[in-house]
């Protein structure tokens, strides 16, 4: 085996079910001169192959698996994969990422991308062994959760330090809000978009990978200096503290400063949260202060209730599993591991989930549900019982209510009616995640422009809460644009620039609560630009500017753009809910009263419109923007479907 | 005259990030600064994971009295009297397996890419990379005096009792009970 000269395997893997053929082509300029790997890739490979009449369910839509450039690496948190499809929830492009070990593994078995397309007749999973590759039957592993599928394989293929990814009886249901689960149930999860869904359409249900294969560095002694900076970085920045001793619990305490929690379906900023309080889960219930791989921010939790009616459940919880549960009015930790273990299990989407379920919940109140709809089951907020039963039920469509919820917050609202559209929170049919927007204009917009759907992480706007007002003038060129509530000029500027910032770390697999998190905006820049272009120059041997980075983030988000607009999205599409313009923020505290004032929201997007180069009245777009980017074909594809815009 | 030492997981359970996180950042670059490539699977140091929230380094622990180099029949594996510790040949080795059974701690393994074994030369008596590059510091270079600390303190973990480990190890400092009384 010739030694690895970079970070590249230098291959990808294409299945295809429907004939059961596995062929391999070369991965090299053509994909990463203008994408690098992972997300970028990803959604080149996307748009390239899946145009708008290939529907999410149809067996010729891609399911893309690209580990990020930096995955299987040791630098700093270089632990993320990208799953790319076009989306059933939302129509458009989709994707999740986790961080684990399976993206790494793949690399090391010697492939940089594997893309699915087709259709298996009977239940199937894949195995992959360095270059040895088979589609073996899976109807014995058919029905069972995430974890047994992953033990199962284990024993199998006697091998337990295989790495996989597989679905649980959520994604075989085809339910809209599954998942991929890394490595069993509580190691990591693809989970938007319902990835899990054209998975199990595909009838595949996992990939077992085995790679012992180099991952190669070009500039080992660059490196190791630049892995040195990153240390020393977070050695300084106040941010990274808390996050090692509490996870990404510690959240709170940000939701908590701003009074922004969003519970009970997004209607109430203050909380009963004390029993949720980070310190609580620590001291509690923490039997694990873990990490992913690479990472030396080391902010994965793994909790374990000892006593009471969910005695012996363990389940690894994030910070949007609490906040998810607040939506459903949720308020002690012990419901909170315990729903987590059964999302997690059933293979859901913990996010899309708990805005379902507490889409249900508020229908209940309204009395637009009853209790002959829901089984019997009394769906007040704060219900446990009924909360863990209906996701179970939703995972498996066990009655007509969790079938019809199992489309997710939007075609339920559709089907339900009776006025509960105005109250199913989503954005371009994705359900929305983290804090409430409401008193932070540019937030709003955030999740109007973000290309999956109604997400926090696909742009990092929070930035204005760090910068003083001389570093938004300078950037920004305005001062404005530091103030979270009142500001105006700049933030749609400020807003395009964080949404590259975040996308470089999903191309190069770097994390985003380690590289792309800071208590000052001058760490965040050494971090998620300088740092980062440092440590891909390092290991791919290139020579690429901090600008040139950036563009590379700039151009996967025109290109997911693009595929957005080539499915029909427009301005109209780039909105939020209604409740977010028109119901202040009941509860009290600090965004007591709030709403997303119409005319700012406007302001910010047409200001991020023109950062974009897209078309402001329309959102579409444009040659110039496209071309500026070296996306000519791409320009050229949507001009002749009349989707360029002006 | 040199101590003879050895890597050791010294983990302090009492302490929230005194275990092993499991980021097999020791695995990644111990394999960098033997072969100038990353592969867990040819680390000298290997992080056996234990299903959900246990993860243990496990890596050479140079045995006073080592049975793989008892099983070698090809005379690759030879001890290093300065370091005191074994070392293989490569020359030497033909990838015969034996010394990979015998091994009680399973630590001596065969390399995937060139099949000789492989196993922990301390590097060579630098500071191992291994235990700089640990980010929750749980792995030390420990001499014999400091070893039997350390299984002793094992041991005791072992020998605790539950309910003892429910009420003290994820905080710490105080019961919990205090604690929440504390909060309010």
């Amino acid at each position: 085996m010739a030694k690895k000269k970079n970070c590249y395997a230098g291959k990808i893997l294409r299945v295809d079910l429907t004939n059961g053929s596995i062929i391999t082509e070369e991965f090299g300029s053509r994909q990463t001169d203008l994408f690098v790997g992972g997300r970028g890739v990803a959604s080149k490979v996307l748009y390239d192959e899946v145009p708008p009449e290939i529907k999410p369910f149809d067996p010729e839509n891609r399911l893309i698996f690209s580990p990020g450039a930096l995955h299987g690496t040791g630098a700093p948190s270089a632990s993320r994969t990208t799953v790319s499809t076009r989306s059933p929830l939302t129509g458009m492009h989709g994707d999740g990422h986790a961080g684990a070990t399976w993206g790494g593994e793949l690399k090391r078995a010697g492939y940089d991308l594997l893309i699915i397309q087709g259709k298996a007749e009977k239940p199937v999973y894949l195995f992959i062994d360095d270059d040895r590759f088979e589609l073996r039957d899976a109807s014995r592993l058919w029905g069972s959760f995430t974890s047994r599928t992953h033990a199962e394989l284990c024993r199998e293929l006697k091998d337990h330090e295989l790495c996989t990814v597989s679905i649980g009886p959520a994604g075989e249901n085809m339910v809209r809000l599954a998942a991929v689960f890394h490595n069993g149930s509580d190691k990591g999860t693809s989970a938007r978009c319902g990835l899990g869904a054209v998975m199990g359409s595909k009838n595949l249900k996992a990939i077992a990978t085995r790679g012992t294969g180099d991952v190669g560095v070009a500039d080992i002694p660059a490196l190791k200096s630049a892995y040195q900076d990153y240390l020393d970085t977070i050695a300084v920045d106040p941010y990274c503290p808390p996050a090692t001793r509490y996870g990404t619990c510690r959240f709170m305490m940000h939701r908590v400063k701003f009074g922004i929690h969003g519970a009970e379906n997004w209607r109430y900023g203050e909380y009963d949260w004390h029993k949720l309080d980070p310190e609580v889960f620590r001291s509690d219930y923490q039997v694990k202060a873990g990490a992913c791989v690479a990472c030396p921010v080391r902010c994965r939790r793994d909790y374990r209730v000892t006593s009471g009616p969910f005695a012996g459940t363990t389940a690894k919880v994030e910070w949007e599993t609490i906040a998810r549960s607040m939506t459903c009015g949720i308020k002690d930790p012990e419901s909170v591991i315990a729903w987590s273990n059964i999302c997690n299990h059933y293979g859901l989407d913990i996010e899309g989930t708990g805005d379902t379920v507490a889409f249900a919940m508020e229908c209940f109140e309204k009395g637009i549900l009853t209790e002959k709809d829901t089984d019997g089951l009394d769906l007040r907020f704060g219900n446990v019982e009924a909360y863990l039963e209906l996701t179970r039920k939703i995972a498996l469509r066990e009655g007509d209510l969790a079938d019809v919820l199992a489309e997710g917050t939007k075609r339920a609202a559709e089907k339900i009616g009776q006025g509960s559209e105005k109250f199913a929170i989503h954005v371009k049919g994705g359900e929305m995640t983290a804090g409430d927007p409401r008193g932070m204009p540019v937030r709003a917009v955030s999740y109007a422009t973000s290309t999956r759907g109604g997400d926090h992480l696909r742009s990092n706007p929070y930035i204005e809460e760090i910068m003083t007002p001389e570093e938004a003038l300078e950037w920004w060129g305005s001062e404005e644009a530091a103030d979270i509530a009142k500001g105006l000029k700049g933030k749609g500027r400020m807003l395009k620039f964080s949404e590259d910032l975040v996308t470089l770390g999903d191309i190069l697999g770097l994390c985003k609560f380690a590289f792309y998190r800071s208590a000052t905006f001058p760490y965040l820049y050494k971090k998620g630009v300088h740092i980062a272009t440092r440590l891909y120059n390092a290991c791919s041997g290139r020579d690429l500017s901090e600008q040139e980075m950036l563009k590379v983030g700039e151009r996967t988000w025109n290109i997911e753009k693009a595929f957005n607009t080539r499915c029909g999205a427009t301005r109209a599409d780039d909105i939020i809910p209604e409740r977010f313009f028109k119901e202040p923020l009941m509860g009290g505290g600090p965004s007591g009263g709030a709403v997303v004032e119409r005319d700012k929201f406007d302001k910010i997007l047409d200001e991020y419109y023109e950062a974009r180069k897209f078309n402001p009245q329309t959102g579409l777009p444009t040659r110039a923007g496209l071309e500026g980017l070296g996306l000519d074909d791409i320009a050229d594809d949507l001009e002749k479907r009349g989707k360029l815009g002006a | 005259m040199t101590k003879k030492k050895r890597v050791v997981y010294s983990n302090r359970p009492w302490e929230a990030t005194g275990i092993c996180s499991g980021c097999r950042l020791c695995e990644l670059w111990c394999s960098l600064s033997k072969n100038g490539s990353f592969n867990p699977r040819r680390s000298r140091v290997r992080i056996v994971e234990l299903g959900t929230g246990i993860d243990v380094p496990v890596t050479c622990q140079q045995c006073q009295d080592p049975a793989c180099q008892a099983s070698c029949k090809f005379e690759a594996l030879s001890y290093h009297e300065k370091l005191k510790i074994v070392v293989v040949d490569e020359e030497k080795c033909t990838g015969c397996r034996a010394c990979v059974g015998a091994c009680p701690y399973g630590i001596i393994t065969m390399d995937p890419v060139t099949h000789k074994a492989i196993k922990c030369d301390l590097c060579n008596g630098e500071e191992p990379v291994c235990v700089s590059i640990c980010p929750s510091n749980v792995l030390a270079l420990v001499d014999d005096v400091e070893a039997g600390e350390v299984n002793r303190r094992r041991l005791a973990t072992l020998l605790a009792s539950d309910d003892q480990f429910q009420r003290y190890m994820p905080g710490g400092e105080e019961p919990i009970q205090k604690k929440l009384e504390k909060r309010g």
